[in-house]
């Protein structure tokens, strides 16, 4: 650090002085940057996860009341139970549905970036139009149902029974992200030598050996990969059920993000909203890193 | 002649040097906006000293959401509309707002010219008034009446019973229902189910008792109303999800409806709107026959920020607007909406508008329509209205009765 300054230290410097001025022109940018749209959010957040502020006031200091509220708080409890009723139907739908994807995309031979590009064009859609899309079809007269309803006789309540609501929810975060993190998997897939399942094959191993022992294993980086984007992503469920359910039936699709949304700025209570901003982080850290210390093993392929 | 040019030099440099210029933030509507773009154009040519600049609530996730950043970085504007009245008493509780009532024996003038003196009781925050009401929505249910006329009807049911007695034969429990019982499951559809319900049932009494933070409904016309409720899903006569447009393609007979959806469906289903009929909403079977029926209003108006740089300059343009009729008929030509005015029936600069039946309705009952009950919990209050009493009456868990006292036990903690 003492190079940076001026006086006579500068002169050891091993840079000339044209050099130094491109150094810090270069990184200045990304330092400017990283200072007001990452340190400062960072700084406010803290001051906010320790005092109590309405916008308007000034914020008063108090402890760790915003924290000790979180204990008592039975909607933030039904929302750690949401996620967790979440992460059991989203992980399991997402991983088989693009690995399926990628399996699939292996044995495609014409038109392979064609039909990688109309899966990630779900990717970029704007999720408030997609949501509107699917609660129109999902509907209770809706079309999904009337053919439900003329091939069987039965509609499906597909947003008014909690656990369907969930399923239902996830169904369309699972139709929107297969296509991107198949495309993950199928990186994974590539990267296998082609030679390994020859080797098998003269050992006399059959598909489902093959599958087992040889793909599931060496594609492990990327099956974690997509494992812990997805746990993210969970915990980042907004549009959704915002629009579509409205964080019911019973309170079961609310989400963190709907409860730091309205309690900002519907309840007017920014700092408990940070607090539960800060306390959800931690817990998806937390789920991350326990996953990866339980699923992750080291590939290499010799 | 050189005098003349300096002396008119000097007092236009006085001028500008001491008027006051103020920003006044609108709806991101249109409609609205074009309204106050006229007003102020008008306002400006008038008054150099004061000089309004209009710019409509930034887009963001909500207008709330614009208000509450823009006042946490301190570029709040001075005045702004669009503020519906459960937001300003949030906003007054912050200590947000000026309060009009400081403006004495003017703001008293202003009310009685606008005829908004009964309307202007139910927009009291804490006996304060933060809010200038500009327009209201009644709630109003409508109904179906070329299938009433062929079940026998020539009027909409207006009682709980007339509704189970067409119920018993229409509804078949599987595509055809009765009405639209429970609006939605957002915390703010309570507004147009229970609540609505309730100011009708009790011609309009809060729900909520704002000074001594108690709950009302738990009294003997919450008790009919939680059993409506019940009955009407115990029975089919109306289901948790109706699907999209239900009242539009027959499945429903009448569902509750604002003003705004009049121009949406005129468009869309011009065969349906002329069989329309438009009530108020149901009551209990006991509730007098000539009492008016009142109902839920869905309305916003203009506060005046603590922050704001001239007070008394920002009251006198909002006087110059709606002192004068005109510009309230002006205001229905642009948005369709009913002003918040009690003469819009019987004053003749409003005649012309009353052909129409839709505004005709509407705008006949702005004098019965009440705002919520202006409390700092509304979205807390009413989530546990949701889960606590009208998901359990959906779901028939448990007897009307009960669910009710369990709900008010819930709600009272969260006021207490």
């Amino acid at each position: 650090m003492s190079r940076m300054g001026s006086g006579p230290v500068n002169k050891r410097s091993k840079f000339g002085r044209k050099e130094r001025i491109f150094g810090y022109s270069v990184i200045i940018p990304y330092v400017a940057y990283t200072a007001i749209f990452w340190g400062y959010p960072f700084v406010w957040m803290l001051i906010l996860a320790f005092t109590k502020w309405n916008f308007f006031s000034k914020p008063r200091f108090v402890w760790f009341d915003n924290f000790l509220k979180m204990f008592t708080d039975k909607v933030f409890l039904q929302i750690i139970l949401n996620t967790l009723n979440f992460l059991a139907y989203l992980i399991p739908m997402i991983l088989i549905s693009s690995l399926l994807f990628a399996l699939a995309l292996k044995k495609v031979k014409f038109g392979r970036t064609f039909i990688m590009l109309s899966f990630l064009v779900a990717n970029v859609s704007s999720g408030v139009a997609y949501s509107l899309l699917f609660s129109n079809l999902f509907a209770v007269n809706g079309p999904v149902n009337r053919v439900f309803d003329a091939l069987f006789g039965v509609t499906i309540p597909w947003f008014s029974n909690p656990q369907l609501a969930i399923f239902s929810i996830c169904l369309i975060i699972t139709w929107k992200f297969m296509g991107y993190y198949g495309l993950i998997l199928y990186a994974g897939l590539q990267q296998i030598p082609q030679s390994l399942y020859e080797a098998a094959e003269l050992d006399g191993a059959n598909k489902k050996v093959l599958f087992w022992k040889i793909t599931l294993p060496l594609i492990n980086p990327s099956l974690v990969t997509v494992t812990v984007l997805a746990i993210m992503l969970t915990f980042g469920i907004f549009t959704e059920p915002y629009l579509i359910t409205g964080g019911g039936p019973m309170q079961r699709t609310t989400t963190f993000m709907i409860y730091m949304y309205d309690t900002a700025f519907k309840r007017i209570d920014p700092s408990y909203a940070t607090t539960v901003a800060v306390v959800t982080a931690l817990l998806s850290y937390g789920l991350v890193t326990l996953i990866r210390k339980t699923f992750e093993r080291e590939v290499s392929f010799v | 002649m050189k005098k003349f040019v300096s002396v008119t030099l000097l007092l236009v440099l006085m001028i500008t040097a001491f008027s006051v210029k103020l920003t006044f933030w609108t709806a991101p509507n249109p409609y609205q906006e074009e309204f106050w773009k006229i007003m102020v154009t008008q306002w400006n040519k008038q008054r150099p000293d004061i000089q309004i600049e209009v710019q409509t609530i930034p887009a963001a996730g909500s207008s709330e959401e614009a208000i509450l950043t823009a006042l946490a970085a301190g570029n709040a504007p001075d005045f702004c509309e669009n503020i519906f009245s459960g937001f300003g008493a949030q906003l007054a509780d912050i200590g947000a707002l000026y309060a009009f009532d400081n403006f004495g024996a003017d703001f008293t003038k202003l009310v009685q010219t606008r005829k908004m003196t009964s309307i202007i009781d139910k927009w009291a925050i804490n006996g304060k008034h933060y809010v200038f009401p500009i327009y209201s929505n009644p709630m109003l249910f409508w109904w179906r009446g070329d299938i009433l006329k062929q079940l026998g009807y020539s009027n909409p049911p207006r009682t709980y019973s007339e509704i189970y007695d067409i119920s018993k034969k229409f509804a078949d429990g599987k595509k055809k229902f009765t009405m639209q019982v429970i609006s939605g499951r957002n915390w703010w559809d309570r507004w147009y189910d229970f609540i609505t319900y309730y100011y009708a049932a009790t011609s309009g009494k809060s729900y909520i008792d704002t000074v001594k933070r108690k709950v009302n409904f738990g009294d003997a016309t919450g008790k009919k109303i939680s059993e409506f409720i019940y009955t009407m899903f115990q029975n089919k006569y109306t289901a948790v999800e109706l699907g999209t447009n239900p009242f539009y393609d027959g499945t429903i007979l009448g569902k509750i409806t604002g003003p705004w959806e009049v121009n949406w469906a005129k468009e869309t289903f011009p065969k349906v709107i002329p069989n329309i009929w438009i009530s108020t909403p149901p009551v209990p079977d006991d509730y007098p026959k000539d009492k008016p029926v009142y109902t839920f209003a869905d309305s916003k108006g203009l506060v005046i920020f603590s922050t704001c740089k001239d007070k008394k300059a920002a009251f006198e343009f909002i006087s110059w607007v709606f002192s004068n009729a005109q510009n309230d008929a002006l205001w229905i030509e642009k948005t369709q909406m009913p002003p918040a005015r009690e003469d819009l029936t019987t004053n003749p600069v409003f005649a012309k508008y009353m052909e129409d039946k839709f505004f005709k309705a509407y705008s006949s009952n702005v004098a019965y329509a009440v705002p919520p009950a202006l409390i700092d919990k509304t979205i807390d209050i009413q989530q546990a209205m949701t889960t606590y009493l009208v998901e359990p009456l959906m779901y028939l868990k448990g007897k009307p009765d009960d669910i009710l006292n369990n709900a008010v036990k819930e709600i009272n903690k969260i006021l207490f």
